[in-house]
Order: structure tokens, then C-alpha cells, then sequence
């Protein structure tokens, strides 16, 4: 890594930084400054004036930032509202195991089906093949992931009747229907781009170079065309990352994943104060590293691209 | 053959000294203004104007909806969900005995209320604010760019739900609210760089330099030379707002009860799946054919009004 390199990633790091902090900030004020607090008062007053207490909800909002931003800085994001004692920071690092293993097996689902379907659709350009998958690439951006999600439960029901009992989380043979659920639909976004660059790839000199020498049809376009043709295609590694973890919410409601996007869902639906102003942080680090860490890749993948 | 239209008369263009003259001046060249040249590559693309077709075919679906639906929203028990399809009720009925006709074509209603109104309300702050940052830049720019980079950082989803847990009040508006707010920033990056680019060409200096006042620039120099690809981005603001409107109702988020959602008729059919499949997959074919009919119609339009991205 190269000295730029390494003073892009530290200011971009800081950014990240900064900008958790502002998220942080901004939702434990705007949520702490609504009028009343989350305990119902009125079946068990003595009880709520505890309860009030406990989390320092007595206390003036100031005050209770102060509190907040000290636990921050010492890695703590405070405490679950509703099921009392439970701790944010544990309980999300647990929770983002699954999520990451569906986001990971999401991406490859992406990436794949996005590269053989962009490279196919370039390569038959201008033929049925082209048309036809390029629809389909239409079809796969205009389909909500969640309906999407839908299908493939009634279709796996039909289809394979056995298997249909085990959509849930938990059994490696249970992963895949959600993965897809959630990859295809980016696929489309990653079809439409590689197929793009790929055209402009497959006419330049160097591939008919290739061509000319007698090299193989797979060599031509998998060595010599791909590889150059994937460059632009990185650009969307950040927003695509930050698509399958959002997108990831509504994947982890329909299948029951115990990961980030249900507590996400079910700590609004919830309306746990601690959980959200918890989460939100940790989503907007989760999202800024993992964009860093994108834009840390593009250098090592081009040498080309230099961050001075 | 595509024509600049300047207004004037040049006559017939001017040859280099010895070329060999061809041209027949009995027939002037046909003048095309921008709009028309661009109608005309647009009705070539014979799948934006099947797109237009089905949005039209939506919209008036929605207007018809305001008057008339086959059946109440609030009759109930017509019938069971488990009833086949018939002519009275075409498509089916729902877990509470409901005609899904008659949601469908209420959650029309909502899918282009949200879509259209978010797409208007976020070009006129995004077109604002893209503006102002692009042609006076300074500390104009540096606040505009400073939110739209603070912004990208944080994915839409966690503003659009931190705005309704705020609200907590499900409303139609809190809704085109939420989405506002997150998806200006695109219109208003856009906006601001063909202002920059703009700014600098003669025609603003002339304009200047005529003792035209800021403000008209911007309004009648700058913007209509930027409107191509704004129109393009805000049509496909649209398909953008229905999808993550769909995706709040699915989740439980959006708009309370009566006003119904295609979204949240989906989410209501999966609960149906051991009964019965038309109440997952009718609602679910609506907004994947509005969809698909909005964004063949961007496609169709980013080919005709943005020269650049001639295929």
C-alpha cells in the first residue's frame, strides 16, 4: 500500500467516523427529545418511575447525552428498552453473524449471475440471446426483492414440496433461498454494467489482437476482455454492499433471520429507543467500512487508479 | 438527419474553398426543435411507449378509483378467500372476504400519489438546491455538497424510518416525506454539475453581459439547458418511490389501514400462502408491471432527450 493510499484511508476512516457520530447523535437527540417516554405509566406507576430512573429518562436531555456519548467512546451503545438488561453491543455483534453470512452468500449469488448473464448478453449482442436476457434485466431491477422473496417460497412449495418446510434460518440447506432472494435482484444492476463495458472491451485492438493470434474464444473474452471489462464494474462494490445490507432487512423478516435487518424492523415496530440509537450507529459504521474497504480494493485491482 | 435549430436563418452552409458543390438550395433543410427530434427517437423505442401505454392504463385506473371501485373497501364477507376467480370478482377475494379488484385499483391510487408527488417535490428542492450550489458556489456549494456527501454515507432506509419513527404517524404524506428527504441529493449533484459546466458557456456570459439578473439566469439560461437529463432522472424517481413505498407498507410501516398499498397487500397474501396464492401474486403483478412500465419509459427517455448516451 502505498503512502497515498494509506492517508486516503486514514481521512476516509475518519470520515466514517465522523459521520457514525453525527448518525449517533442526531437519532439519540431526535429520539429522546419526543414527548413522553417509551414505559406506559398508567397500569403500574411505580413501576414506570423506576423504570424512568433506571435508564436516567429523569434526567434533562443534555444531560442524557452526556451519559450517551461517555458510553459511546467506551464502546458500550446502552441498553435494550424492552427486554430490560440486555445489552445493544453484544446483542448486534451476535446478531450480525447471520446477517453477514446471507450477505456474503447474496453477493456471490450477485456477482455470478450478474458476470454470466452482463458477459452472455455482450458477447450475443444484437441476437435473441442479447434481447431476451436484457428484459430479463429490466424485469430482475423493476422486482421488488420482497416479491421476489414471495415467488420463490410459492415456487420452492410446489416444486420441491419436501424442502418448502425448512424455509426458515438456521440449517446450512435453509440458505440459499434467501441469498438468492436478496443477490438477484443487484444482479440486474451488475448484468446491465458489465454487459455495457464489456461491449466497449470487445472492440478495442488488444481483443482483436487476441482474436488474431488464434487464442480460444474463452481465453479471449475471460483473460483478455473481462478482466478490463470489470473495472468500471467495481465502482458499484460500495453502493452495492450498502444495498445488501439494507436490502437485507426485509429478506431477514419474510425468512425469519435472526440477524440486524429483523432487530432493525422489530426494534422500530418495538419502538426500543435503546436498540435503535444502537443500531443506526452501528449500521452507519457497518456502511462506511465496508465502502472503505471497496475504495481500498479499487487500487490493488487497477494499479492504475492512484490515491494521491 | 438531426438539426440545430438557432432561430436564424444562416442560409446554406458554407463549403471549404474547392469542394465540389452538391446541395440542393431549392429545399431547406427541415427544421426539428430538440423536443421534437427527441418525441421522435422516443416513439422509435416501441417498448417505452407500451410503458407509456400501461402507466397511462395505471393513472387512469387510479382516477377512476377516487369515483367508482366495483365494491366498497369496507364491504366484507362477500364471499371466501378460497372462492375461484370469477366475473364478479375477477380477482378473487381476500382473507377477510374483500374484492382484491377493488384494492388494486385504490392502491393505484396511493402507488401514483406517492410516486408522483415524491418525484415533483424532490426535483423542486433538488433542482433548488443544485442550482444555487452549482452557479454561486462558494460556501452555497460547500453546504449543499457537504450534506449530499454526508448523506450518501448513510443508506436512505435508515432516514426514511428514523423520519417515521419521529412522525409515528403513518400517514400518506409522512411518507413522501420520508422519501423526500433522502432522495433530493441525487437531482440536486446532478443539477449542480451541468450548472457548472453551463455557467461557463457564452450564452450565460452574453446573458450576463446583457444586465440579465442572477436569478433569470439560472431560471431561463441555465435550467432549460439542464431540463434533458433532469426529466430523465426524475421519471425514474417515480419507479423509486412506488418500490420503497411497497417495501414500508410490506414491513408494516406505511399507511394505515384503509388507504391500501400494493406492498402491504403482499405482505397480507404471504399470510395467505397455506390458503391460497392470488392474493400474494395479483398485488405483486401490479407493482412489478407499474415498475417495469416506468422504468421502459426512462429508459426510452434518457435515449432521446441525453444525447451523450447515444447507443
Amino acid at each position: 500500500m502505498s503512502r497515498g493510499t494509506a492517508l486516503y484511508g486514514a481521512r476516509r476512516l475518519l470520515l466514517v467516523l465522523g459521520t457514525a457520530f453525527i448518525v449517533s447523535s442526531v437519532t439519540f437527540l431526535l429520539v429522546h427529545s419526543l414527548a413522553g417516554t417509551p414505559f406506559t405509566c398508567e397500569k403500574n406507576p411505580a413501576g414506570c418511575a423506576h423504570e424512568n430512573l433506571v435508564y436516567g429518562l429523569n434526567d434533562p436531555l443534555l444531560v442524557q447525552y452526556r451519559t450517551f456519548l461517555w458510553n459511546l467512546f467506551h464502546g458500550n451503545l446502552g441498553y435494550s428498552y424492552v427486554n430490560q438488561g440486555v445489552q445493544v453491543m453484544p446483542l448486534l455483534i451476535r446478531e450480525a453473524g447471520a446477517s453477514l453470512t446471507l450477505g456474503l452468500f447474496a453477493i456471490v449469488v450477485t456477482i455470478v449471475v450478474g458476470l454470466l448473464v452482463g458477459v452472455t448478453a455482450a458477447v450475443k449482442q444484437n441476437t435473441w440471446v442479447d434481447y431476451s436476457l436484457s428484459s430479463f434485466v429490466v424485469f430482475g431491477y423493476s422486482l421488488p426483492s420482497f416479491v421476489l422473496a414471495t415467488f420463490l417460497i410459492i415456487i420452492t412449495a410446489i416444486l420441491l414440496p419436501n424442502w418448502a418446510n425448512s424455509i426458515g434460518w438456521g440449517a446450512p440447506e435453509q440458505i440459499p433461498i434467501p441469498a438468492i432472494a436478496l443477490g438477484l435482484p443487484y444482479a440486474a444492476v451488475v448484468a446491465r454494467l458489465v454487459r455495457a463495458s464489456m461491449l466497449d472491451v470487445i472492440r478495442q485492438d488488444y481483443v482483436r489482437t487476441a482474436w488474431a493470434k488464434g487464442l480460444s474464444s474463452r481465453v479471449v473474452i475471460v483473460r483478455h476482455a473481462l478482466r478490463n471489462a470489470l473495472i468500471p464494474v467495481i465502482t458499484i462494490g460500495g453502493p452495492l454492499v450498502t444495498a445488501i445490507i439494507t436490502g437485507s432487512v426485509v429478506i431477514e423478516t419474510i425468512f425469519g433471520v435472526p440477524g440486524l435487518g429483523k432487530e432493525f424492523v422489530n426494534s422500530i415496530l418495538n419502538r426500543d429507543y435503546g436498540i435503535v440509537v444502537g443500531l443506526y450507529t452501528f449500521y452507519a459504521l457497518l456502511v462506511g467500512l465496508a465502502n472503505l474497504g471497496v475504495d481500498l480494493l479499487y487500487p490493488v485491482l487497477d494499479p492504475r487508479i492512484r490515491y494521491s | 438527419m438531426t438539426t440545430i435549430t438557432t432561430g436564424l436563418n444562416m442560409g446554406p452552409p458554407i463549403a471549404p474553398p474547392g469542394t465540389p458543390v452538391a446541395v440542393d438550395y431549392s429545399v431547406a433543410p427541415e427544421q426539428v426543435s430538440l423536443w421534437q427530434d427527441a418525441w421522435r427517437r422516443f416513439r422509435r423505442n416501441k417498448l417505452s411507449l407500451a410503458g407509456m401505454v400501461v402507466f397511462s392504463l395505471v393513472i387512469l385506473m387510479a382516477i377512476v378509483s377516487i369515483f367508482w371501485t366495483p365494491y366498497s373497501l369496507f364491504s366484507q364477507g362477500l364471499g371466501d378467500i378460497t372462492d375461484p376467480l370469477s366475473l364478479k370478482h375477477p380477482f378473487g377475494l381476500d382473507a377477510s372476504g374483500r374484492d382484491v379488484l377493488s384494492f388494486i385499483m385504490k392502491g393505484a391510487q396511493v402507488a401514483i400519489v406517492v410516486g408522483v408527488l415524491t418525484a415533483v417535490i424532490t426535483s423542486m428542492v433538488g433542482i433548488a438546491a443544485g442550482l444555487l450550489a452549482g452557479f454561486f458556489r462558494g460556501w452555497v456549494d460547500a453546504v449543499v455538497s457537504g450534506i449530499t456527501y454526508i448523506g450518501y454515507g448513510i443508506p436512505n432506509l435508515l432516514i426514511a424510518f428514523l423520519i417515521l419513527f419521529i412522525t409515528n404517524r403513518p400517514s400518506i404524506f409522512n411518507v413522501i416525506i420520508a422519501l423526500s428527504v433522502t432522495s433530493w441529493m441525487d437531482m440536486a449533484r446532478l443539477v449542480r454539475g451541468q450548472t457548472l459546466a453551463l455557467r461557463e458557456r457564452e450564452f450565460v456570459e452574453a446573458a450576463r453581459a446583457t444586465g440579465t439578473k442572477n436569478f433569470a439566469i439560472m431560471v431561463r439560461h441555465v435550467l432549460p439547458n439542464a431540463l434533458g437529463p433532469i426529466i430523465v432522472q426524475a421519471t425514474f424517481l417515480i419507479p423509486a418511490a412506488i418500490l420503497f413505498e411497497a417495501f414500508l407498507s410490506f414491513l408494516g410501516f406505511g399507511l394505515p389501514s384503509p388507504d391500501p398499498s400494493w406492498g402491504a397487500m403482499v405482505s397480507a397474501g404471504l399470510q395467505d400462502r397455506f390458503l391460497t396464492y392470488h392474493t400474494m401474486i395479483v398485488p405483486s403483478l401490479a407493482l412489478v408491471i407499474t415498475l417495469m412500465a416506468v422504468n421502459f419509459i426512462g429508459d426510452g427517455l434518457r435515449d432521446a432527450l441525453d444525447p451523450r448516451l447515444k447507443r
